[in-house]
C-alpha cells in the first residue's frame, strides 16, 4: 500500500513539473511582436483584404436588405446617385448623378416636389454594359413594387407615393383594406404611379414627390441600399420584372431566396460581387476594372462574416491572417497595445439606446409587475404616465459608470433622442440628465402624490441575452433606485429575444431596452421613431404613451419634416431635444461610439458616421511604408 | 444476415417519423409571436417589419397539426424548408455543412481509435504498473478538460504561438483557388477535393486547418477510449480461458492479441459507434472555436434563432446516421464475435 502512495505521489510531482517546465520553456520565446512580423511580411500581400466578422448578411437584395451586413456588401458593389461629400452629413457631392440637386440650380423645383437629376454618361456596369438614365428609373421602380415585407422601401415609398408600403397604395386606390382583394385595374393603375412617380426625361431621371421632404437627397445618397442603381437589361434577362405595368405583382414580396438578386450583385460600383460562399459565410470581392472613379487599389476583399468567437479573430488580426476585424465595446481593451495594430476608438456613430417607458403596461398575469396594483409589492398598469416617476428613474441612472466603466468610454450622455452625431442638426449646448439622487427622491416623492414613497413598488427589469450591456444598464438603475429608499424594489431577469418578442409585442415589459442606429442622416430618422405617436418606440408604451406622443410631439415632428429651410429646421429639432428629455417619454442611456482595428499597413481610412460598411474598401491600399 | 439487414432499415422511416412527431409536439408549445422572432434577428432589428404580416405570409398562427401535414407534404416533395438562420434551404445547408464535419471527425476517429485502443491494451497489461498509473492520470486529465479550454489552449499555441494551425477550413489564397470555376468539388470535403484536382499545395493548407481543431476533439475522446479498453481488456484477462492459455506456455503477445482483445473488443464497438455519432454532434464547441462551419455550428446557431425547419431537418438527419452507425455496429459485432448471429 506504502508503495503505491509513494507512486502516486511521484507521478504528480513529475506531471506538476512537467507542466511547470512545458509554461516556462514558452516564456523565453520572443514577444508576439517579433513572431508576428516575419509572418506579416512573408505572407504580406498589398491586393488582397480579408476583414473577419461575425454575422452574415441576410440577402443583397437592395429592395429587402435592411441590415448592416447586407448594406455593407451591397455598398461596396454598387453607386447611388450622390454621396455625401467627405466629412460632412448635410453637403452632398454628386456619383453617378453629374450634379447636385438644389433649388438654386433648378434642379429642385421650388415647391420642393421636383428632383432632376442628369445622369452621368460612360459609366460601365460590372458586365461591360454602358449606364443609362432607363437603369436609374428602372432600379427604383422595380424595388418600390418589389417592396417585400420587412425591407426598407418605405423609405422612398413614404415621399414619393405618401404611403408607408405599396399594398397600402393599391388598397386605398381601391378603397378596400386587404391586398388580395385589389382588382386588376387599380393594380395597374398603382404600377403607373411607381412610374410617374420616377421618370426619365432626356439624359435626366426626375422624381416627382408626393409632399415636400428635406431628407429626400439623404435617402438617396450612397449608404443607403435601397437606393443603388441596377442594370435594368441584366435584370429581365435574370428573370426579373420585365418593366410592364401589367406584371409587377409576379415579382412582389418574393420570398428571400426568389429574389433574383439575393445572393448576387450586379452594379456599377467599385467591387464586383465574386462569390457567396453562404455556408463560410463569406463573400469575395474583386475590383472592377473599368471603374468610372479608377480601378480600387485593393484588387480582392475577402469578407469573412463567420468568426463568431472574438478570441479567434484576434488571433487571425495579430497573425496577419486579417485585415481587419470587428471589436466589440467590451473586448476594446484585448486589441489596445497590440503592436503593428491600429485601434481607433470613439467614432461616434448614428446610434443610441434607451429605455423605453410603457405607460400603459399590460397587467394581466403579469410575472415583471408583481401585484399590479401600488401596495409597495408591484407597480399599477399607468405607473409611468406619472412624469415625476419617469424623471425620477432618468435621475437615478448613472451614467458616467455606464459609460466609463461598462462601455469603457465609447459612448456620451444624451442631449435627446438625436445623437451626438447629428450635432450639426440641433443646438448642443441643451440640457443633459445627471446622477443625482437627491432629484431622483425629490420626484419620487411627488409621484402619485406621494404614495410611491410611502409605499414603494417592485418592478422587473428585462434585458435580451445575451446582450451584457444592457444587462449591466439594468443594474446600474436598480442599484440607483434601490439607494434611494428600501421599499424600492427593481429586479433584474435575461430573457431569451425569441422570448422576450412576444411578451414586449403584448405591452408586458415595464421598461423595453432599445437601440436606433440611422438608416439615414436626418434627425427625422431620429424623431420619428422615438417620440412620434405612431413611431416604432412609441408603439411599445400603450394607448396612454400614443396619445401622449400625439400630443406632445406629433406636430412639431410634422412641421420639421415639412421645413425646407435648414436654419428653421435646427430650431425645431433643437426644440424637440429639449422636450424629449424634459417630457422623458424614454430614459435615454448613451449615444455609442463605434471603432475599428486594422493592421497598421491599412491606409486610407475615414470614418464615416453613416456608411454602413466598416471598411469603404475604394478608398483603402495597403503598404508596408 | 441480408435480411436482418433490409428489417433495420425498414424501421428507419418509422423512427424518422417518429422523430418528427416529437419534435413538432415539442415546437407546437410556441406560440406564433415566438416564432416569428426567427426573422428578426435581434431585439433592435424590429423596424418597420410589419409581424402580423410575416405571421400571416408564413402561417405561424396554423394550429400545430395543420403545419405538421404542410411540412409532411413538402417532405414527400423533397423539399425540408429554408432555413433562416443559414439563408439556404435545409437540404442546401445540410448538404455543404456535412462534408465538413463528416471530414473532421474522420480525421478525429482514427487517432481515437488506434491511439486510445493500443494505450487501453497497454494499460490494462501493465495493470497497476507506473505505466497503468500514468496513462490513467493522463487520461483522466484529458477527459475532465473542457472542449472550450482545451480548443482555446490549443488554438492560442498551435495559431497564436506557433503560427502552424489557423483557425477556418482554409486560408484566403486557398479560399480564393477553390472558389474558382476549374476547381471542381467532388465531396466537399476540402483535403480529398484537394487531393482528386491534383491540388497538394490545398491539400496541406486544408491539414493544416484541421489538425487544430482534430487534436482538441480527439483528445477529448481517446482518454474516453483508453478508460473503456481497458476496464474491458481487464475484465477479459481476469477470465479463466486466458490462464488456460498462458497455463499451456503461450506466448504473452499470442494470449493478448489472439485471446483476450478480440473478446475486449466487444464494448469497445459500441462505445465506438456511440462515440462516431458523439464527435458529430459534439462538434458543436470546436467547431465554434475554430471558426469551422460545420453541422455543429448549423445545429446551434439554428436551434438559438429557433429556425424550426434546421432544426428539424438537421434532427432527421442524424436519426439516419444514427440508424445507419447503429447497424453497421451490430454488423461489426458478428465480424469480431463469430458466436454473434445477426437473424
Amino acid at each position: 500500500m506504502k508503495t503505491k502512495v509513494w507512486l502516486w505521489i511521484v507521478i504528480a510531482v513529475v506531471v506538476i513539473a512537467a507542466g511547470i517546465l512545458v509554461w516556462n520553456s514558452q516564456k523565453p520565446t520572443p514577444p508576439a511582436e517579433e513572431v508576428a512580423k516575419p509572418a506579416d511580411v512573408a505572407g504580406f500581400n498589398p491586393d488582397l483584404f480579408v476583414y473577419a466578422g461575425a454575422g452574415d448578411a441576410e440577402t443583397l437584395d437592395p429592395s429587402k436588405a435592411y441590415d448592416t451586413a447586407s448594406s455593407e456588401i451591397i455598398f461596396q458593389c454598387y453607386d447611388n446617385l450622390l454621396a455625401y461629400k467627405p466629412g460632412s452629413l448635410t453637403e452632398f457631392i454628386p456619383m453617378l448623378a453629374t450634379e447636385v440637386p438644389t433649388v438654386e440650380n433648378g434642379l429642385i423645383s421650388k415647391d420642393g416636389l421636383t428632383y432632376t437629376f442628369p445622369i452621368r454618361k460612360g459609366v460601365k456596369f460590372h458586365n461591360g454594359a454602358i449606364l443609362t438614365p432607363e437603369d436609374v428609373e428602372y432600379s427604383f421602380e422595380r424595388n418600390m413594387l418589389a417592396d417585400p415585407v420587412g425591407g426598407p422601401m418605405w423609405m422612398l415609398l413614404e415621399p414619393l407615393l405618401g404611403v408607408g408600403t405599396i399594398e397600402d397604395y393599391a388598397c386605398q386606390l381601391a378603397g378596400v383594406d386587404d391586398f388580395s382583394k385589389v382588382d386588376e385595374k387599380n393594380l395597374i393603375k398603382t404600377a403607373q404611379a411607381v412610374m410617374n412617380a420616377v421618370e426619365v426625361k432626356g439624359d435626366s431621371v426626375v422624381f416627382h414627390l408626393a409632399q415636400p421632404y428635406p431628407p429626400f437627397l439623404s435617402i438617396l445618397a450612397r449608404n443607403c441600399s435601397w437606393s443603388v442603381i441596377l442594370n435594368k437589361k441584366w435584370m429581365i434577362e435574370h428573370g426579373d420584372w420585365d418593366g410592364k405595368a401589367e406584371t409587377w405583382t409576379k415579382w412582389h414580396n418574393l420570398e428571400l431566396e426568389e429574389q433574383t438578386l439575393f445572393a448576387t450583385a450586379m452594379g456599377t460600383g467599385p467591387y464586383k460581387h465574386i462569390s457567396w460562399n453562404r455556408s463560410n459565410s463569406t463573400h469575395t470581392l474583386e475590383a472592377h476594372a473599368d471603374y468610372w472613379r479608377g480601378k480600387a487599389a485593393i484588387k480582392t476583399a475577402i469578407i469573412n462574416n463567420s468568426v463568431t468567437e472574438f478570441n479567434t479573430r484576434k488571433l487571425m488580426l495579430e497573425r496577419g491572417e486579417a485585415d481587419a476585424i470587428y471589436v466589440p465595446v467590451e473586448n476594446s481593451p484585448q486589441i489596445e497595445g497590440t503592436p503593428g495594430v491600429n485601434l481607433i476608438r470613439g467614432l461616434p456613430r448614428l446610434n443610441n439606446v434607451c429605455a423605453i417607458f410603457n405607460q400603459e403596461i399590460n397587467a394581466v398575469d403579469n410575472e415583471f409587475v408583481g401585484s399590479g396594483k401600488l401596495d409597495g409589492n408591484g407597480i399599477p398598469p399607468d405607473f409611468f404616465s406619472d412624469i415625476n416617476i419617469r424623471k425620477a428613474f432618468c435621475y437615478a441612472f448613472d451614467y458616467e459608470a455606464f459609460i466609463n466603466e461598462v462601455v469603457l468610454g465609447e459612448a456620451s450622455v444624451p442631449y435627446g433622442v438625436i445623437p451626438k452625431g447629428l450635432s450639426d442638426f440641433f443646438d448642443e449646448k441643451g440640457f443633459q440628465y445627471s446622477y443625482d439622487l437627491a432629484k431622483a427622491e425629490e420626484y419620487f416623492k411627488k409621484a402619485f402624490n406621494g404614495q410611491v414613497w410611502e409605499k414603494g413598488f417592485k418592478l422587473t427589469l428585462v434585458w435580451n441575452i445575451p446582450n451584457t450591456t444592457r444587462k449591466t444598464a439594468c443594474e446600474i438603475l436598480k442599484h440607483g433606485i434601490e439607494s434611494i429608499n428600501p421599499r424600492f424594489k427593481v429586479e433584474v431577469q435575461g430573457m431569451e429575444w425569441n422570448t422576450m418578442l412576444p411578451r414586449r409585442r403584448e405591452g408586458r415589459l415595464p421598461m423595453v431596452f432599445i437601440g436606433w442606429l440611422a438608416d439615414y442622416a436626418d434627425p427625422h430618422n431620429f424623431v420619428y421613431p422615438y417620440l412620434h405617436s405612431k413611431g416604432d418606440f412609441m408603439s411599445f408604451t400603450g394607448g396612454i404613451g400614443r396619445a401622449f406622443a400625439a400630443r406632445e410631439f406629433d406636430a412639431l415632428i410634422n412641421a420639421g419634416i415639412n421645413e425646407t429651410d435648414p436654419q428653421k429646421r435646427i430650431a425645431i429639432y433643437t426644440e424637440l431635444q429639449k422636450k424629449s428629455l424634459e417630457l422623458a417619454p424614454h430614459l435615454m442611456l448613451y449615444d455609442a461610439y463605434d471603432r475599428r482595428a486594422h493592421r497598421d499597413y491599412v491606409k486610407g481610412f475615414t470614418f464615416d458616421p453613416i456608411c454602413p460598411a466598416q471598411y469603404d474598401l475604394y478608398s483603402l491600399s495597403k503598404s508596408l511604408k | 444476415m441480408l435480411s436482418y439487414i433490409i428489417r433495420r432499415l425498414l424501421f428507419l422511416p418509422l423512427v424518422l417519423f417518429g422523430i418528427t412527431v416529437l419534435i413538432f409536439a415539442l415546437v407546437s408549445t410556441l406560440g406564433p409571436w415566438t416564432r416569428v422572432a426567427t426573422f428578426v434577428p435581434s431585439p433592435d432589428a424590429e423596424r418597420h417589419v410589419n409581424l402580423e404580416a410575416m405571421i400571416k405570409k408564413y402561417h405561424l398562427d396554423d394550429p400545430p397539426l395543420k403545419m405538421y401535414l404542410r411540412w409532411l407534404n413538402n417532405l414527400f416533395h423533397g423539399n425540408l424548408g429554408w432555413s433562416q438562420s443559414s439563408h439556404m434551404t435545409v437540404a442546401e445547408a445540410i448538404g455543404h455543412r456535412f462534408p465538413a464535419t463528416l471530414e473532421l471527425t474522420l480525421f478525429a476517429v482514427l487517432p481515437v481509435i488506434v491511439i486510445g485502443i493500443i494505450l487501453g491494451v497497454i494499460s490494462a497489461v501493465h495493470h497497476n504498473d507506473p505505466i497503468d498509473h500514468s496513462t490513467r492520470i493522463f487520461a483522466i486529465v484529458l477527459w475532465s478538460l473542457p472542449d472550450f479550454v482545451l480548443g482555446l489552449a490549443v488554438l492560442m499555441v498551435g495559431f497564436g504561438v506557433l503560427g502552424w494551425f489557423p483557425p477556418g477550413r482554409l486560408s484566403s489564397w486557398a479560399h480564393l483557388e477553390v472558389i474558382k470555376a476549374s476547381f471542381r468539388a467532388f465531396t466537399g470535403m476540402y483535403t480529398v477535393d484537394a487531393l482528386l484536382n491534383g491540388r497538394l499545395d490545398i491539400f496541406w493548407d486544408a491539414l493544416r486547418h484541421i489538425i487544430a481543431p482534430v487534436i482538441t476533439l480527439s483528445c477529448l475522446w481517446w482518454a474516453f477510449m483508453l478508460r473503456v479498453t481497458r476496464s474491458s481488456m481487464l475484465d477479459v484477462l481476469n477470465q479463466d480461458y486466458v490462464r488456460t492459455a498462458r497455463a499451456k506456455g503461450l506466448a504473452e503477445p499470442v494470449v493478448i492479441k489472439k485471446h483476450a482483445l478480440r473478446n475486449a473488443l466487444i464494448p469497445v464497438t459500441t462505445v465506438a459507434g456511440n462515440m462516431l455519432l458523439g464527435l458529430m454532434g459534439g462538434v458543436v464547441i470546436v467547431e465554434t472555436v475554430f471558426n469551422y462551419p460545420g453541422l455543429g455550428l448549423l445545429t446551434s446557431t439554428a436551434a438559438t434563432r429557433l429556425d424550426v425547419p434546421c432544426v428539424v431537418g438537421v434532427a432527421l438527419f442524424y436519426a439516419v446516421i444514427l440508424v445507419v452507425v447503429n447497424l453497421a455496429v451490430d454488423i461489426l459485432y458478428s465480424v469480431i464475435d463469430p458466436r454473434v448471429r445477426l437473424e
